[in-house]
């Protein structure tokens, strides 16, 4: 069957979700337009920034450059479903401490970058976490801090993890 | 005009979908390509077909002496498999510097090939390996020189009741260099302004035994320089040998773009990222 608008069922921050979209919409305006999830910022729109970064099925992906119909049958992380703000994710609070967050745009999109790099992979090594998140522009900080705070972040998740063991 | 969503399951049902609305469709894979092109207006289309469900589509193999790579393999599993590593270790590196982490974990390369854009970072490694592209279509299957898939900048030379299937390398082997290397104007977004591909082999006596040099981004479709391999063939690899090569590159090259206004960036800048390319073997 062919068709002009499509009917598609994810997982969205852990829940599920029913939605009608037309075939070339972006994930990004989905998200933004029609489910007011406005935490996905767009910059470029034309995958260079990064602003938009989301996880689906674990994978940091640019939400612009996804038609949401490929999101069928997919688990979808956004901003919204990290932490909260009583209880922020461990991401979130290496972030704060360590000062890598200025004008705030680029950092729900660099949040969702260093979340999918930790959970594929639990001993990043510094060129590892350069290149995870490369594709996350930031115009404040210079990212030495943001660096430092992925970093950071590594070895609290790992601590963590080994407790919960 | 109203763009339509189709997505089928199987190869089988996308040859038939493509046998009836070939002319008007346009096949979707990773999308990091063709969303671009749906916002700046430049798909025509009436459909959308989605292939990324095609399991089948997904594979990287040895089969009969070949590697074998799916058309849907994105460039995150190129890097992170082990064929890939042993038996084309160049298209791994490209895989490495490929646009940013979004990208590759959803970019294909297949999309990469039949998008034809002249900076297209796998084509240079797969010239290399003198890859074979598996075109299929209801009429059948065919194979054709990677060289021969782009007409042209962004013109694709394949039927549109056909699609790509799967590639078909010589594998590497066992080479004293296996290389990719690109100039682009950012490290993580960086289309490529040039980018090079090689493998060498030496002999006993540190001669170049074989060699395959291809270029990327800098001539209308990327393609193998033939005349640079026999140049370096039966050589040592000594820094005159390299300069002098990459002289003549910058050369064979403005044959063919004729001497554009980049020129005075682009000689140096070939010379030296050509030299850089082949200098471990120095």
């Amino acid at each position: 069957m062919i068709y002009e608008t499509i009917a598609i069922r994810f997982t969205l921050n852990g829940e599920q979700h029913k939605e009608e979209i037309l075939a070339g919409m972006s994930v990004l305006e989905m998200l933004r337009d029609i489910l007011k999830l406005r935490g996905t910022k767009e910059g470029c729109g034309i995958g260079e920034c990064g602003a938009c970064t989301i996880q689906v099925d674990g994978k940091a992906v640019n939400a612009c450059l996804m038609p949401a119909a490929q999101l069928d049958r997919r688990e979808v992380w956004t901003i919204e479903g990290v932490g909260s703000s009583s209880h922020l994710h461990p991401v979130q609070e290496s972030f704060l401490s360590n000062h890598a967050v200025q004008c705030g745009f680029c950092t729900p999109g660099l949040i969702m970058s260093t979340k999918a790099l930790i959970e594929e992979n639990s001993t990043p090594d510094h060129k590892e976490v350069v290149h995870a998140v490369s594709g996350n522009l930031c115009r404040c900080t210079g990212y030495q801090q943001i660096l430092s705070a992925v970093e950071n972040a590594v070895e609290t998740c790992n601590t963590h993890n080994k407790r919960n063991k | 005009m109203d763009l339509s969503y189709y997505r089928p399951d199987s190869l089988e049902a996308a040859l038939d979908f493509l046998h009836e609305y070939g002319n008007h469709t346009c096949i979707l894979a990773g999308g990091t390509d063709v969303m671009l092109d749906l916002r700046s207006g430049e798909v025509k289309k009436k459909y959308l077909m989605d292939i990324t469900r095609i399991e089948d589509l997904k594979d990287i193999a040895m089969t009969d002496k070949k590697l074998s790579i799916g058309t849907l393999v994105t460039i995150s599993e190129l890097y992170g498999s082990d064929l890939i590593a042993a038996h084309a270790p160049a298209l791994q590196q490209c895989s490495l510097t490929f646009a940013s982490k979004q990208v590759r974990n959803a970019a294909t390369i297949g999309g990469n090939v039949a998008h034809c854009s002249p900076c297209g970072d796998t084509i240079p490694p797969l010239l290399i390996h003198e890859a074979r592209v598996v075109l299929a279509s209801k009429r059948g299957s065919r194979e054709i020189p990677v060289e021969e898939i782009a007409a042209g900048p962004y013109a694709s030379a394949f039927a549109p009741d056909e699609m790509i299937v799967r590639f078909l390398l010589k594998p590497a082997g066992d080479m004293d260099l296996s290389t990719f290397k690109k100039i682009g104007r950012r490290k993580a977004l960086s289309i490529s302004r040039i980018s090079m591909a090689a493998m060498v082999k030496k002999d006993r006596d540190s001669r170049i035994d074989f060699v395959r040099f291809s270029l990327g981004a800098c001539t209308p479709t990327p393609r193998r320089f033939e005349e640079i391999e026999a140049l370096m063939e039966g050589e040592k690899a000594t820094e005159q040998l390299l300069w002098e090569t990459g002289r003549i590159l910058t050369d064979q090259m403005f044959k063919i773009t004729g001497r554009r206004s980049s020129a005075i960036y682009k000689e140096p800048a070939i010379q030296g990222l050509f030299f850089r390319l082949f200098s471990p073997l120095v």
